[in-house]
């Protein structure tokens, strides 16, 4: 369970930035009071165009930014107040990360183990299910610098999700990839959701947000200007596709 | 402490496993002294043997007979010229290498006891041109200075007055101290730098670079006790590197021939437990010192690029105060015990020579883990700033 609460992140602008943007106030809203709840077992899309805030916001809820106002409750643990107890209950994945070249797959994911404090034995058997389910045992000893970028994301994927994490968050996780290595993802994000896990993930693709999304919101300008479920984003967009309805929702939302 | 342990043991992996922080940290400094003293040495040589055996060619003219004779020599050969302009222009040209004309009345003022004058035409990017025909007018000279104090009958204690026979009190130990022992600290600083730099590259900057650092900032393990564990593995890399330095310093001094026995028994006693300890005792905290300074230089920096621009400079700063120290007449004292860097170089010579003050040493000891803790911690706080860590 995900509980966004008037959340809000404020930058401070240098003169040179003020200049720049052209702006008389000495800060911006990256993100500016938005709330949304995701369920557990269902998969909540959040989406946008770039540079409305969609990154800032997944960051906060998965504790790598303070808010500057407002709180994410994640299974109950405010980001705020006890951002360790939510790390122990997520797991991170951006399409954008990289892995550390010099180690192998199976090193690296014991590395995020320990960091995790997982004892011997729940890694052990953590580490079995993910490699056989994700095929990594094939190139297991291999350098992550002599693996093709499909490769990397499954150990990106059993990376991230090595200490079984109650709530998911993927920021734009298959920006980059070939269909089949972005089917690899949709499928994780599939097995999540029969797993009954939490899953929020950023996208600007709808035929992927049309395929596994259950609830979804559209954020612009760090503002919500939608939020509701699958069914009815579909019923408004009755006539048209969904993608076209997002285009109007945002061109609706900046002509105001 | 088990983030530190877990950090610390993949990083040095990840470290250990990259060729330019191995060549960096470890094959360049063990090889730097045993090359620079060998290498130098051994080129420096051979081209003096080399310049000492080629042919001089030498033109002498209106050179008295005795003069002649001390430059009948199978490696120099004598050639005419009559016109001075002409032998000039060879010797700019070198055609010849040194042209020596002997004053018209020469024979005559040094047969009746006056100085004789004679010119001596060579090019001056030769020096050792001008020094070998020196020494055969010097040795012209002893002949003629010889048969004058014959001829007038003076003994030769009247041309000299006093004779100064030095005795150096000082300890073979204390002699290494003051020549080598500045060269020392200077190149085991340098490369302590220098291996605490790459890494520092790599796993501060290199981190963001990659984009791996936000997968890193949401696991549970403490953001402190993660930059503890970088931090440690960048000073144990500059350590190793100093410790490589010194290794290799070792194995040069007992390969090279030329230096006497007994000073190499100087040497070994000086490597003694007591002379690593004390040198560990600054080594630890100044490496500590290097890692934090260079992490909190390079947080804020997201390429490789830029981070090397930022910490290229500091190359200088640790430079300069490790040259003062080679510097005659700067001695150790209670102010520059506070100095890092100096005070380290300064404290090394002291402690080969064995003149080190056991107060100054426990301040360098207790300034340099001061200085190494507020670094870590000014590191620390860089690294807490979203804005820092984040690209």
């Amino acid at each position: 369970m995900i509980q966004v609460e008037q959340l809000s992140k404020q930058y401070k602008l240098t003169k040179k930035q003020q200049q720049e943007l052209q702006l008389k106030t000495n800060s911006i809203f990256a993100v500016d009071d938005i709330s949304f709840v995701c369920k557990p077992g269902r998969v909540f899309s959040l989406l946008g165009p770039n540079g409305a805030g969609k990154t800032t916001t997944l960051r906060m809820i998965a504790t790598i930014l303070k808010p500057s106002k407002g709180d994410v409750l994640v299974s109950g643990h405010s980001v705020v107040n006890e951002s360790v107890e939510v790390r122990r209950k997520i797991g991170f994945l951006t399409g954008s990360t990289n892995l550390y070249d010099r180690l192998t797959p199976e090193e690296i994911v014991k590395y995020f183990a320990d960091l995790y404090g997982m004892s011997k034995s729940d890694f052990k058997e953590r580490k079995e299910l993910l490699f056989e389910q994700l095929g990594i045992n094939d190139f297991l000893k291999k350098r992550i610098g002599q693996l093709s970028t499909g490769m990397k994301q499954k150990v990106s994927i059993a990376r991230s999700m090595i200490h079984d994490p109650q709530v998911v968050i993927f920021d734009e996780p298959t920006s980059g990839l070939d269909v089949i290595t972005a089917n690899s993802i949709i499928e994780l994000i599939r097995n999540c959701k029969k797993e009954g896990k939490t899953v929020i993930f950023s996208s600007h693709i709808m035929s992927e947000v049309d395929l596994l999304c259950d609830d979804l919101a559209i954020i612009n300008k760090g503002k919500l200007i939608y939020s509701n479920t699958m069914e009815a984003y579909r019923q408004i967009s009755a006539n048209q596709s969904l993608t076209e309805t997002f285009i109007q929702l945002v061109q609706q939302n900046q002509a105001q | 402490m088990h983030t530190i342990i877990t950090v610390i043991k993949k990083e040095l992996k990840d470290t250990l496993r990259d060729k330019k922080t191995l060549f960096s940290a470890i094959i360049l400094p063990a090889l730097a002294i045993p090359l620079l003293l060998l290498g130098v040495s051994s080129l420096q040589k051979s081209l003096i043997d080399k310049e000492k055996g080629k042919e001089l060619k030498v033109v002498l003219m209106n050179a008295p007979e005795a003069v002649a004779q001390q430059f009948e020599d199978e490696t120099i050969r004598l050639l005419a010229s009559q016109n001075l302009d002409n032998a000039k222009d060879s010797v700019a040209n070198e055609v010849f290498d040194a042209v020596l004309v002997f004053d018209s009345n020469f024979k005559k003022n040094v047969d009746s006891l006056q100085t004789g004058a004679v010119q001596l035409y060579y090019k001056s990017t030769n020096i050792m041109v001008q020094r070998r025909i020196e020494e055969k007018l010097t040795a012209y000279k002893a002949v003629v200075l010889k048969e004058r104090m014959a001829t007038l009958n003076i003994p030769a204690p009247v041309l000299e007055p006093v004779r100064v026979e030095t005795i150096n009190v000082a300890s073979a130990k204390e002699q290494i101290g003051e020549t080598i022992g500045g060269l020392i600290p200077y190149i085991f600083i340098l490369f302590c730098f220098m291996g605490c730099m790459y890494p520092a590259l790599d796993l501060i900057t290199g981190e963001k670079e990659r984009g791996t650092i936000e997968t890193l900032l949401t696991v549970p393990a403490s953001r402190f006790s993660i930059l503890i564990g970088k931090t440690i593995t960048i000073a144990l890399v500059g350590v190793v590197a100093a410790v490589m330095t010194i290794a290799g310093m070792v194995i040069a001094l007992n390969l090279g021939s030329g230096i006497p026995p007994s000073f190499m028994d100087t040497i070994g006693d000086m490597l003694s437990v007591k002379f690593i300890l004390m040198l560990f005792a600054m080594l630890l905290p100044l490496s500590f010192f290097f890692a934090g300074i260079l992490s909190a230089m390079v947080v804020r920096t997201s390429s490789f690029k830029e981070a090397q621009s930022y910490v290229t400079p500091m190359n200088f700063v640790v430079i300069v105060p490790a040259m003062v120290a080679m510097m005659p007449g700067i001695e150790l004292n209670w102010q520059l015990s506070f100095v890092p860097v100096l005070n380290v170089a300064l404290a090394t010579k002291e402690i080969i020579a064995g003149t080190i003050h056991l107060g100054h040493f426990a301040v360098i000891v207790l300034s340099l883990i001061a200085f190494a803790t507020l670094s870590v911690f000014i590191s620390y706080q860089q690294f807490s700033q979203e804005k820092n860590v984040l690209k």
